[in-house]
């Protein structure tokens, strides 16, 4: 069963329920969401980067990524550590967001989000490599600003109720119980 | 005035503006950070009377101690820094939903192998990291407290697996621990477990038939999870597990033994005053050097608690963070030191059958066969474990670990119903280069942030290598496709060791502190070695022991 079918039935708890509700409401509100840590410009950039980590060409309005990580940001809120190879989250998301279109300008002189998404993925390939070019990048370490991004930006992927629906997750309609848990084993609303 | 504004009640009230000149905002900030929390004074809020005990934290190392200590009818209070929560309302069954049950503020991971932090291993609220542990709860065998003894590396226990093991059984036979009678490892038991093992789940079958084909014993694994309803004495009926997968969070039917289910239900039935969401800030002594009060915020309200004893189960961060910001227990020098994480790496594969890693016990088998393999080039040894996983959390780990971003990524999670993971817990050895500190960064309490110094040593290195080979060749021989490992640590061990003498270390093995007799340490931090298995049985066994052994020196002293 799928997410829109499953979310009405006993089978979510109302606790389940409620966040994955406000979850999907906050889908549609996401294009008008305003930064509020973000300056605007940067944000779209960050947008745009998103668009290639997750690209979503089969989605009228994609899973929104980066107005959780905005949000995230003014308050100060932290998932319990850090690399300490990191400067704080903040610093760290504005410096390598500069340092992306920095590797834009290197080598293919222009901005990010004018480039072609094929130049624009040999940005994130550059990045991803660990060495790429740009001043920045000289005292933020590369590899470990793009795990942390990558991460949470996967995070805010997959906790979607449309990502759960598309890898065939149904875990959260976890009610009454489980019965089938071995394998090859489904119960009636895993088909 | 421009920059406040007068009140109705007349009351002046600074307007909380940013500074937005930059320069000015940096030396406001360097400034801030020159001054550490000690000196800044604060007025002293009123003292409340004095009572028996102060337990600080109420995880496996608080929760049984304090259970144990109202039972023998002390006067006890628990400060707890993070919430109490209702089972039912606030455990949804999403993972991002659940990120309140870690302890989110940010300690700093450094070294060669960052220790993730958080979600990983440190949790927060009534019942601690227990909350969001997985429930596995094999017992160490008896060499694991010998490492020095028999490899001459290492540390050994001042304790003997003898002294631990009726302990051990009181916790398995309170919590309804599931598992295999006989248990296949290690000296023979006088009890059996209470109720018969969980079933097992898709990767503990998967695990089952690699194992077998290469000769290597498994055994269904001992989990604090119910497999039957279970009667608890003082707790009442508690219902079994609904195999819902989810026990890296809040289990919602409290079949999951953490201790806000368990002993906390008991120490609150005799008496025990637990306060939620109260952070401790400063332990006070008196002029012989004594623990005589602790003050703590709760709702951003300071108090100030006076007790006879303090019980420190903080865990391996929180608590020598404050032994370090009280200046207290510090003359051994180990405060800090031998900082260890269970080396803990995963492998993953793809299989042709359907798998749904997100049903049953997560770790629902084990094998102790690797405990002491004769082929090691390493010391002391691991378990090996089939995993189950979320999602939200195999995700993460898919883009850390194998660096998946774009259509990669979309491709490989569309067949997550057909990933299984196998995963080892083995042994760590202190070293000089491992230890956690006070950083100068500041936290949004405004305290120094720890700094977890981490470098896997050649030990570890070695350990993890035979296990991931080993670990390939079962899922191989299961029928794996695209394995792949991710090389982690899991549980913070250490810090604030327990020995012979004060002299290199900060407790002994009843849990008292060298430097100050009434204080006590009880949790993780006072692991002289990391054991080869999961640390939270035997942080409950030492919360026993350690309230019992407190309890005959006061019947002692009054007598």
């Amino acid at each position: 069963m799928t997410f829109q079918e499953l979310l009405p039935t006993s089978h979510l708890s109302e606790a389940t329920r409620a966040e994955l509700t406000q979850r999907l409401a906050a889908t549609s509100q996401a294009a008008a969401y305003e930064p509020q840590f973000f300056a605007p410009e940067t944000y779209q950039l960050f947008v745009a980067v998103a668009a290639r980590l997750f690209p979503q060409p089969e989605r009228p309005v994609p899973i929104p990524l980066i107005a959780a990580v905005d949000k995230r940001l003014a308050e100060g809120q932290s998932d319990g550590w850090r690399y300490d190879a990191l400067p704080p989250d903040r610093e760290a998301y504005r410096l390598g967001l500069g340092g992306i279109e920095q590797i834009a300008q290197a080598l293919f002189q222009k901005n990010f989000e004018q480039l072609e998404p094929a130049q624009k993925d040999a940005v994130i390939e550059s990045l991803a490599s660990g060495n790429p070019p740009g001043e920045i990048w000289q005292s933020l370490k590369a590899t470990r600003f793009f795990e942390e991004m990558l991460a949470e930006l996967t995070e805010n992927y997959y906790a979607h109720p449309w990502a759960q629906d598309e890898i065939g997750y149904v875990g959260y309609a976890d009610l009454p119980s489980w019965v089938n848990i071995g394998l090859n084993q489904k119960d009636a609303r895993e088909q | 005035m421009p920059d406040e504004e007068i009140a109705e009640e007349g009351v002046l009230t600074p307007l909380d503006t940013p500074v937005q000149d930059p320069l000015l905002r940096e030396i406001l900030a360097e400034n801030q950070a020159a001054a550490t929390p000690q000196e800044q004074s604060q007025p002293t809020p009123t003292k409340q009377e004095e009572v028996d005990c102060v337990v600080i934290g109420l995880g496996a190392g608080g929760a049984p101690l304090l259970a144990r200590l109202a039972q023998a009818g002390l006067k006890v209070v628990a400060l707890e820094a993070g919430p109490w929560h209702d089972p039912t309302k606030d455990f949804a069954t999403d993972e991002k939903a659940q990120n309140f049950l870690f302890w989110n503020d940010e300690r700093l991971a450094a070294g060669g192998n960052p220790l993730a932090m958080g979600r990983n291993n440190s949790g927060t609220g009534v019942g601690g990291s227990t909350l969001h542990y997985t429930a596995y709860t094999p017992r160490p065998l008896p060499d694991d407290l010998t490492l020095k003894r028999d490899f001459g590396q290492g540390e050994d226990w001042p304790l003997t697996y003898d002294e631990l093991a009726p302990y051990y059984e009181e916790v398995e036979q309170f919590l309804g621990v599931s598992g295999p009678t006989p248990y296949p490892w290690g000296p023979a038991r006088p009890k059996g477990y209470v109720l018969p093992p969980l079933p097992l789940n898709s990767a503990a079958q998967l695990m089952v038939r690699g194992a077998e084909k290469l000769g290597i014993r498994t055994s269904p694994a001992a989990n604090a999870a119910l497999s039957a309803p279970y009667f608890q004495e003082g707790v009442g009926w508690r219902q079994a597990c609904t195999n819902r997968g989810f026990c890296q969070a809040g289990c919602s039917n409290g079949a999951k033994s953490s201790m806000d289910v368990t002993y906390i239900p008991v120490a609150v039935k005799f008496g025990a005053d637990i306060r939620p969401n109260s952070f401790v800030t400063e332990i006070e002594r008196n002029a012989q050097g004594l623990v005589s009060a602790v003050v703590y915020t709760q709702n951003g309200q300071q108090h100030r608690q006076a007790c006879r004893h303090l019980f420190l189960c903080g865990g391996a961060v929180e608590t020598p963070r404050l032994l370090l910001l009280n200046n207290l227990g510090l003359t051994s020098g180990q405060v800090g030191r031998n900082l260890m994480a269970h080396t803990g790496i995963q492998v993953w594969g793809t299989f042709e059958e359907e798998v749904r890693p997100t049903k049953g016990i997560p770790g629902g088998l084990i094998s102790q066969d690797t405990h002491r393999p004769q082929d090691a080039d390493f010391v002391g040894g691991y378990l090996l474990q089939s995993i189950g996983v979320m999602p939200v959390t195999f995700a993460s780990q898919a883009a850390r670990g194998r660096k998946l971003w774009g259509q990669a990524m979309r491709d490989y999670m569309r067949q997550f119903n057909h990933v299984a993971g196998i995963n080892i817990l083995g042994d760590c050895l202190p070293h000089a280069d491992n230890f956690m500190e006070l950083s100068d960064e500041l936290d949004a309490r405004q305290l120094p942030k720890p700094r977890l110094h981490f470098t896997a040593q050649d030990n570890e290195v070695r350990m993890t290598a035979h296990a991931e080979k080993k670990m390939r060749a079962i899922w191989e021989a299961a029928g794996a496709t695209d394995i792949w490992a991710f090389d982690r640590y899991a549980h913070v061990i250490g810090t604030a060791r327990m020995g012979r003498s004060g002299d290199d270390a900060v407790v002994d093995r009843d849990g008292r502190a060298f430097d100050v007799p009434n204080l006590y340490i009880s949790d993780n931090s006072t692991f002289p070695s990391a054991l080869s298995v999961n640390p939270a049985l035997t942080i409950m066994a030492l919360s026993l022991r350690t309230a019992d052994k407190f309890l005959a020196r006061e019947r002692r002293r009054d007598s």
